[in-house]
């Protein structure tokens, strides 16, 4: 599926139930026309994993997820063998003569073990690759990383080189625990996905949480707006309006406020010294 | 827009700070000929912004550029730092002697040469389990080697193999405290951190005073006097007021709380007066111990036998920290870094 213009990206996002503003679209758009992977970052909860998964929605395409970690590495990320059937075989083949085919076929691809990104390089464009979290993997990490989506080829010594015919969609997140390297950014699109505006965040818990009635929806926006402007160690994402927003809604309430928002508020704040900055602000204590 | 526009943008933000590359520019044209000429503020942030803090300067340079010029004032930043390195004068002095002397108390060309000495001192960071793992002689079953060993054996896994999670050190973050009444001080210890940054590649190092500086990047220079003179560049309150808590919320929200202080030793290099709330700097101290392994505070007025921590800022830190130490000399620095494998 190829889009002809931005609008149609917003227009096919919307149909999922993404709502991304101009930014993020025109990015999406260009990723995908450009065939360069998509950097996104911006604070926890404002969408970015989800952008990856709906990409895949949208294109009708595989995701693969590939997340990552302190101490990740190219076995649990590219490929791995079969250790385990491997010395299986190798008994069965103890009887008798060892013809050399059998060996080889020790390492044949049967007990190639797939991991994300050589699943992605095989599917190819109809893959969406989401590396998740990629700040919290290791420097040596990126830079495999990088030699991987720069030309999306991945060589196996004893089979050969696997590539992709056509590159799958990349969409890479980050946290900015620590600085990407200029490298990495440099093959890939950025976006800094910012939290939405009042009238987007009522829009997107509407289409994300369809119980919740349209009041509801713009008394829990305007509610963590003002969370937001609130000195908080976390702030509370679009992800937590939404879960808020339901939250209330499962118990009837009608509004963010009083004795039902103070129940509740452990869905949109979660750290103890935020919460009584919350109440304070919200329920004025 | 004709691509000579677009790349004359580009120089203009590479101007304005922006490492923009000219494949960066390639890729600005290319992505402005996709969209329609209302988007083009879109196609030059996803292609020639690589970095949230840049958007400001991006938009800036973009206003400037396409829309009507906006004026906005541009304090240059003053730079107070001043290496000058003497040689002859340097080697006169003792190392030991050197060694003992307190920071403050240094003359320019001794500091140069502790510089290279510093280039020299080993931090001990205490070390944590990785996930990876690594050959050992017990642990758990490694089957990849186990395979290999068995074709020597007809198949049979006779000779079995072991791996052990492999141990790491720990991230080191250094917080140092550049304000006026650690001048004395404050350029050795950003030479500490150049040397500490050079010496392993889990160091992140911090300038404050009224406000914070990531100065890992600009330290990373090999040659000591580039390093400093790239983070004169990039700290603008040298010898100003201290306001440790906020300097540590600036931290621990932009960068600690998201990971970098996980599990990481975390070194404040400062007198602990703070003209700021010291309740605030209570609160953030905390926190910052919730995150790290330890904290370890450096206070270069230990030198005096006689100090007390009575400062309001200090008194206030003082409970959330592991280990409070000197750091006024190299030889105080060096029993510090001793000590620190056993925290």
């Amino acid at each position: 599926m190829t889009f002809g213009s931005v609008d149609d990206v917003e227009q096919a996002l919307r149909a999922e139930s993404y709502l991304a503003d101009r930014g993020l679209a025109t990015a999406i758009f260009l990723a995908l026309r450009m065939r360069r992977p998509l950097l996104l970052e911006g604070e926890a909860g404002v969408g970015k994993t989800e952008v990856g998964k709906t990409l895949a929605q949208l294109l009708a395409a595989r995701l693969i997820r590939l997340q990552c970690y302190e101490g990740i590495d190219a076995a649990q990320a590219l490929y791995e063998w079969d250790y385990s059937r491997q010395l299986l075989y190798a008994r069965t083949l103890q009887e008798g003569e060892v013809a050399a085919e059998r060996v080889a076929a020790l390492y044949g691809p049967e007990f190639l073990v797939e991991r994300p990104l050589l699943a992605a390089i095989r599917t190819g464009v109809g893959a969406v690759l989401l590396i998740d979290e990629v700040d919290r993997a290791d420097d040596e990490f990126e830079a495999f990383l990088l030699e991987v989506l720069s030309d999306f080829t991945v060589t196996v010594p004893e089979i050969g080189t696997i590539a992709a015919e056509e590159p799958p969609a990349v969409v890479i997140t980050s946290n900015r625990t620590r600085e990407l390297h200029d490298a990495l950014k440099r093959r890939c699109l950025y976006h800094w996905i910012d939290f939405p505006d009042l009238e987007r965040e009522v829009e997107i818990i509407r289409l994300r949480a369809p119980g919740v009635s349209e009041a509801l929806a713009r008394s829990v926006a305007a509610a963590v707006a003002r969370l937001r402007s609130l000195d908080l160690v976390k702030r509370p994402g679009a992800a937590e309006a939404i879960d808020w927003a339901e939250a209330l809604s499962l118990l009837g309430a009608e509004s963010a406020e009083g004795e039902a928002a103070r129940e509740t508020l452990g869905w949109a704040v979660k750290n103890r010294e935020d919460t009584a900055r919350a109440e304070a602000e919200l329920l004025g204590e | 827009m004709s691509e000579e526009i677009l790349t004359r943008f580009g120089h203009a933000l590479r101007d304005a700070g922006l490492a923009v590359g000219t494949g960066r520019i390639a890729d600005f044209c290319r992505a402005a000929a996709l969209l329609s000429p209302d988007d083009l503020y879109w196609a030059g942030r996803a292609t020639l912004v690589a970095r949230a803090a840049d958007i400001p300067v991006y938009d800036e340079a973009f206003a400037a550029f396409f829309g009507p010029p906006v004026e906005v004032p541009r304090q240059p930043p003053t730079v107070r730092i001043r290496v000058e390195v003497d040689a002859q004068t340097a080697l006169a002095s003792p190392v030991e002697l050197l060694k003992e002397k307190s920071f403050a108390a240094c003359s320019q060309a001794e500091l140069a040469a502790l510089a290279e000495l510093m280039q020299r001192l080993r931090l001990a960071v205490p070390e944590r389990r990785s996930r990876r793992r690594a050959a050992a002689r017990s642990g758990a079953p490694d089957l990849r080697r186990t395979l290999r060993r068995s074709f020597r054996t007809g198949g049979e896994p006779v000779d079995r193999a072991w791996r052990e999670r492999r141990r790491e050190q720990r991230r080191l973050v250094l917080l140092l405290d550049v304000s006026g009444s650690m001048d004395a001080y404050s350029r050795a210890l950003v030479m500490f951190a150049h040397g500490a940054l050079r010496s392993g590649r889990r160091v992140e190092a911090f300038c404050f005073g009224t406000r914070l500086t990531r100065v890992t990047r600009a330290l990373a220079a090999a040659d000591v006097d580039e390093a400093l003179r790239c983070a004169a560049a990039e700290v603008v309150d040298w010898d100003g007021g201290t306001r440790i808590g906020e300097a540590l919320k600036a931290f621990l929200d932009e960068h600690g709380h998201g990971g970098l202080a996980r599990g990481a030793l975390v070194l404040i290099c400062s007198d602990g007066l703070e003209v700021g709330d010291p309740e605030l700097l209570a609160e953030q101290m905390a926190r910052l111990s919730r995150l790290a392994h330890r904290v370890v505070w450096l206070n270069p007025l230990q030198e005096d036998p006689a100090y007390e921590p009575l400062a309001r800022g200090m008194k206030a830190a003082l409970p959330y920290v592991d280990l409070f130490a000197s750091g006024h000399s190299l030889a105080s620095l060096e029993e510090l870094g001793a000590a620190l494998a056993h925290l």
